[in-house]
């Protein structure tokens, strides 16, 4: 495991230092903290637009540096001869390659972390009579969209052991949006028994296939409180391990490939 | 023998639009332990295809591979071999010791005693707190080998090891070759610095469009060379019956100079030469230049052609501009010359 740590490691200290992240961060930021500045509205609904906006630019930029961050990981190392070094070493691809995407994710979650307290304290200045538990329950979003783009990362280093980085950009890209915004969809019509074998079996492979972002959009039980789940707790632990099921699966197929792959 | 390296029909093949090429083809490679050994042909030769199937980076078609003893890509003998590809990139933000221990943990070693040592003795100690984005050319080669060294390996596989380098890191990297073949590893050298190659190489394989042309020790691929014999007072009758189909003779103002072939019996053209009164001035046996062997190995197509004539006409000068006296006389050879 020591390789596969200090592949890890190394990979952070790169990621941190790519100006395309960093300017993609920066954006982020920028669009949280004049955010306040975009609310006009009642005291309440300020609130609302206020969460709402954060937390999308939250989600966005970490979504775009997620794909970006991981779709030049593997192609870098390839170009640069620097893989030809580390595989001449008492490394397996395996190692080479759950290093690199541990490397993107706690890379990702720093970029994040650095967001979400940033969204913390603005949301601390602006609402100087929320609660400890208003912010927690805030703070508890963007660790959700941390899993998610955990998630993110493994389907783009799958695509990443076969594709190039462009199309992989646009695959990846592609997956988040149909498993954030049609998920529920294509599981709904799996479930549909009036419709077509066919069309049920479609429905029911993509819903298979690709994973339910959407479920990580904690944010609506936050800006608007509705039904209560009778255990929040054991929901949370059940979408992480989803994220976990389908993120080994992810890993699991890319090193397959990676492992046969011609360098 | 005790190999190091051994393939035996090793054969690599892509599928292309063209149908399938064959990048290697069924390469015999023996190279012993301990000794350093030149792998020399032109771009696209198949160098690296051969390098990267030792390292069990890609797989070959067919034929077989072994290094250290063990099929090649096995990662036990990746504990005891070493890799320093051509214009090797390292982190920028890192420094040559931060380099250094990221490869070191690759193995496991967290010894930065060890890192220090190493990139000391590649002449870094004073430097190996810097980024690697301030380091020159040769000091990144220089990481790469302190890098190299980090396992003790047996074997160590080099690919241009000096290329683009200035003469004095050319000079340091070549003196640190040596030094590694003293300390008993194995150095396979991928180069195309022929110079550097016949002064440090113990054999030599030369491969083209992906097969052996040569493979021997140097001073075996390099003997069986010339003989320039030099007499004066030679008539020019005599120096007639030299002319053949494989000697360059020269005559002027009767002075002689004969490039012939070791086995042309130089013996007998000494005696005719003594027995028609001419005195011989020198005999000079000439060794063959890895260039020139290499350059007839790999004259398969016109531009390599083209330069093998340039190349020789210009050894030819070289060799001239040793004596004078000589040079006119060669001169003149130009028209005699068989």
């Amino acid at each position: 495991m020591n390789a596969v740590l200090s592949i890890a490691k190394t990979t952070i200290g790169e990621a941190i230092r790519r100006r395309v992240l960093l300017v993609i961060l920066l954006v982020g930021v920028l669009f949280l903290v004049i955010a306040p500045g975009l609310s006009v509205l009642s005291a309440r609904q300020n609130y609302t637009v206020l969460t709402s906006f954060t937390l999308g630019v939250i989600q966005m930029t970490s979504a775009v540096i997620a794909i970006v961050l991981t779709v030049y990981l593997i192609p870098n190392e390839v170009e640069r001869r620097t893989i030809y070094t580390i595989l001449s070493k008492p490394v397996y691809r395996w190692h080479f390659l759950l290093g690199k995407y541990l490397g993107a994710v706690g890379a990702l979650g720093m970029m994040m972390l650095l967001m979400s307290t940033v969204l913390v304290l603005v949301f601390r200045i602006m609402q100087r009579d929320a609660s400890m538990d208003d912010v927690m329950r805030l703070a508890t979003a963007p660790l959700f969209f941390f899993v998610q783009m955990s998630l993110l990362a493994a389907v783009a280093m799958f695509f990443s052991t076969f594709v190039s980085p462009i199309v992989n950009f646009f695959l990846s890209g592609g997956v988040y949006l149909i498993g954030t915004l049609f998920s529920p969809v294509f599981q709904d019509l799996s479930e549909n028994r009036t419709l077509q074998p066919m069309v049920k079996g479609a429905a029911t492979l993509i819903h298979t296939i690709v994973p339910n972002f959407a479920q990580y959009n904690i944010q609506s039980g936050i800006i608007n409180s509705g039904p209560e789940l009778r255990s929040v707790e054991l929901y949370y632990a059940q979408i992480v391990l989803y994220a976990v099921f389908y993120i080994a699966v992810f890993l699991i197929a890319g090193m397959m490939i990676f492992d046969r792959k011609e360098v | 023998m005790n190999l190091a390296i051994e393939t035996k029909k090793l054969t690599k093949t892509y599928k292309t639009s063209s149908g399938p090429q064959s990048v290697v083809k069924d390469l015999d490679l023996q190279v012993e332990k301990g000794e350093i050994f030149g792998f020399l042909g032109p771009n696209g030769a198949g160098k690296t295809t051969t390098i990267k199937i030792l390292l069990g980076i890609i797989d070959s078609t067919s034929g077989e591979a072994s290094v250290l003893g063990n099929p090649a890509g096995d990662i036990q003998s990746h504990r005891k071999l070493s890799y320093l590809p051509e214009k090797p990139y390292y982190y920028e933000h890192m420094t040559g010791l931060e380099i250094t221990q990221f490869y070191a943990s690759l193995f496991g070693i967290k010894d930065r005693e060890l890192c220090e040592r190493l990139l000391n003795r590649v002449n870094l100690g004073n430097d190996m707190n810097r980024p690697i984005s301030q380091y020159s050319k040769g000091m990144q080669q220089r990481v790469g080998l302190a890098q190299s060294l980090l396992n003790d390996p047996e074997l160590l596989f080099l690919d241009e090891p000096t290329g683009g380098l200035d003469p004095i890191a050319h000079i340091e990297i070549r003196d640190l070759i040596l030094k590694f073949r003293d300390e008993g590893r194995t150095v396979f050298i991928s180069s195309h610095e022929l110079s550097d190659v016949e002064r440090i190489c113990d054999r030599v394989a030369i491969i083209n469009k992906g097969e052996m042309v040569h493979q021997g020790r140097l001073d075996q691929l390099l003997s069986g060379g010339r003989i320039e014999i030099t007499a004066d007072n030679v008539t020019e009758e005599l120096s007639a019956k030299f002319r053949g189909e494989d000697s360059t003779v020269s005559f002027r103002n009767g002075r002689l100079i004969a490039d012939i072939a070791d086995t042309a019996h130089p013996g007998e053209m000494l005696d005719a030469i003594r027995a028609a009164g001419g005195d011989i001035v020198s005999i000079i046996p000439r060794r063959k230049r890895l260039e020139d062997l290499f350059l007839e190995s790999v004259a398969g197509d016109n531009v390599v052609k083209g330069r093998k004539m340039s190349k020789m006409t210009d050894d030819h000068d070289e060799h001239k501009g040793a004596s004078s006296s000589v040079v006119q006389d060669e001169e003149g050879s130009e028209e005699v010359n068989s």
